[in-house]
């Protein structure tokens, strides 16, 4: 036997090392044809049932979790991202333009019809209106729903409105301290609102009298309107505080005491609730304060005083004047604050 | 900066002027003295003290109807305050760390917000008497107006830092709650102290003379 030269073996090595590349792209490759051939529509990602079922796109899926607890079974919720969807795109927009068109309409009003005053002047006599506990509790709701209102407006708005002028940082504790002030005094207003209605709801009761103050525009237009203790207007503004002031603090329950386990779901249907109908009280309550303050002479003095003069009564509330006189009440009317004092000095004017 | 002024040299500051107005307002009551009463006596004085201290936590019935609003919002606003100084968590922590050295049993978060609730709406209605009630106005200084206003601020930061997520708030807090007490001894907020000689002296004088006051 004659030994292999030794460049014969060196040249075996590369042929061995071509054979096993080729072998590993074969293993590699041929396990692939039959995808490549197939048709790739038919063909279902063994995954994407999975995913789907997590993110549910098609319907909530409750699964199954050792974790106890309300919503602990849904991974992703569905239904945020269409209440998310919801409150960005159609309710602070559409909040915006209701609340800045009531504003715009009231100023348009003033321009148009000014104040307007008491028909033949002030008389000099006082007729008392409201007592003490219709201001007390007046007041009260009133500085709890503006409290309230403005502290929501600033979680629904302040990311546009106040981060442009506070900076991130400062809008932090901001909304961090409205949050906090909504939730306590929310409570609140549900006791005055009550309150107030239990207090009121007799003189609001509507009577046929009141469709006929609406029909006439309330006089606003021109005209006299006959009214009794309150008008049509004021009727229809008490049975608005008192059905969405309810719905609102009964939604604003639902958000609040989360430990009753009401879930998600409720508790996105109370959101839309809660700042729906607050959005609508708050434009409704610009109307009020504007009638009662610069709209009309002599209003706001039924809320400070308890009284009002018997020339804005017989002529905004002519019924009621009625029937004072026929219970004899107004032999006693009270002289006005300027007849009564000297001047210089101010006086009550008014019984409680 | 602002945080360490308010909770070091402001903070010992505010307490000194206090202790000391206080002081001072006592040690001035007392220096007035009391006029010598030559007559007999018909009754004891200190039991016509003790007495005028405790009748007036009630109202007299010849007016309790009428000012049944205000005495229930008195309660409820005096009441709050109190629970709310002594036993809310934070101001059990704070008299622990500044004050005494030692603290007690803290009142649970739900009496917490009870608590405060109560104070913000009697002390809103005790105001809107103040400026409703023709007589209550006339009676009213502007320092009667600037202590509820300085109480309500106080009250109201305290509550939006009740969680302590921004120390700002806490801060604000703090401040709001020294100007209350460099504020204390020289307005009517001195009622909170002043009220027990106050009733005492005139249980006292008409004690002594047989008249239940």
């Amino acid at each position: 036997m004659t030994a292999k030269p030794a460049g014969e073996k060196s040249q075996r090595k590369p042929h061995i090392g071509r054979w096993l590349v080729c072998l590993l792209a074969v293993v590699l490759v041929v396990p692939l044809i039959p995808y490549t051939f197939a048709d790739r529509g038919n063909v279902p990602n063994p995954g994407a049932d999975l995913w789907r079922e997590v993110r549910q796109r098609e319907a909530p899926v409750t699964g199954t979790t050792q974790v106890k607890g309300v919503d602990t079974g849904v991974l992703i919720n569905i239904r945020g991202e269409q209440w998310r969807q919801f409150r960005m795109q159609t309710l602070l927009p559409a909040g915006g333009m209701v609340l800045g068109a009531v504003v715009g309409l009231i100023a348009l009003f003033y321009l148009v019809r000014g104040t307007i005053r008491v028909p033949g002047g002030r008389s000099g006599k006082r007729i008392q209106r409201f007592t003490e506990y219709d201001r007390i509790l007046h007041w009260s709701t009133v500085f709890l729903f503006y409290l309230l209102a403005v502290t929501g407006l600033v979680l629904l708005y302040g990311r546009f409105l106040l981060i442009p002028l506070l900076g991130p940082d400062g809008f932090a504790v901001t909304a961090s301290a409205c949050k906090e002030a909504h939730n306590l005094f929310g409570p609140l207003f549900f006791v005055v609102l009550v309150l107030l209605v239990i207090n009121f709801i007799r003189s609001n009761l509507p009577k046929w009298v009141d469709i006929k103050w609406l029909l006439k525009g309330g006089g606003l237009f021109g005209g006299h309107a006959s009214a009794g203790y309150f008008n049509g207007g004021e009727k229809i503004w008490f049975w608005l505080v008192t059905l969405f002031g309810l719905a609102i603090c009964v939604s604003g329950f639902v958000l609040l005491f989360q430990n009753f386990d009401q879930g998600r779901q409720l508790m996105e249907i109370s959101h839309v609730i809660h700042s729906s109908l607050a959005l609508l009280l708050v434009a409704g309550s610009f109307g009020h304060a504007y009638i009662g303050t610069l709209g009309m002479e002599g209003s706001l003095e039924s809320m400070t005083t308890g009284s009002v003069d018997a020339n804005w009564a017989k002529a905004h509330h002519d019924l009621w004047m009625e029937e004072r006189a026929a219970k004899g009440l107004d032999e006693n009317a009270a002289p006005s604050p300027e007849q009564q004092s000297p001047p210089g000095k101010t006086a009550p004017g008014y019984q409680t | 900066m602002f945080a360490e002024f308010v909770e070091g040299p402001f903070w010992y500051f505010s307490l000194g002027v206090f202790v000391v107005g206080v002081a001072w307002r006592f040690i001035t009551m007392l220096r007035f003295g009391t006029r010598r009463d030559l007559s007999v006596a018909r009754a004891s004085a200190a039991v016509g003290a003790l007495r005028t201290n405790l009748s007036r936590f009630l109202p007299r019935r010849e007016v309790a109807g009428r000012i049944r609003v205000p005495v229930v919002a008195g309660y409820l606003f005096h009441l709050g305050l109190f629970a709310l100084l002594l036993f809310a968590a934070p101001h059990v922590e704070f008299i622990k760390n500044h004050i005494t050295g030692f603290g007690w049993t803290p009142m649970p978060h739900w009496a917490f917000i009870l608590a405060s609730e109560a104070a913000f709406i009697g002390l809103l209605v005790l105001w809107l008497h103040r400026v409703l009630n023709p007589v209550t106005r006339l009676l009213s200084r502007a320092d009667d107006h600037i202590a509820a206003i300085l109480v309500f601020v106080v009250m109201l930061t305290g509550c939006l830092a009740l969680f302590q997520s921004f120390d700002g708030l806490r801060v604000t807090h703090l401040f709001l709650a020294e100007l209350l007490l460099l504020y204390f001894p020289f307005s009517s907020l001195m009622h909170a102290l002043m009220f027990v000689p106050s009733r005492g002296y005139t249980g006292a004088s008409l004690g002594r003379r047989g008249i239940h006051a």
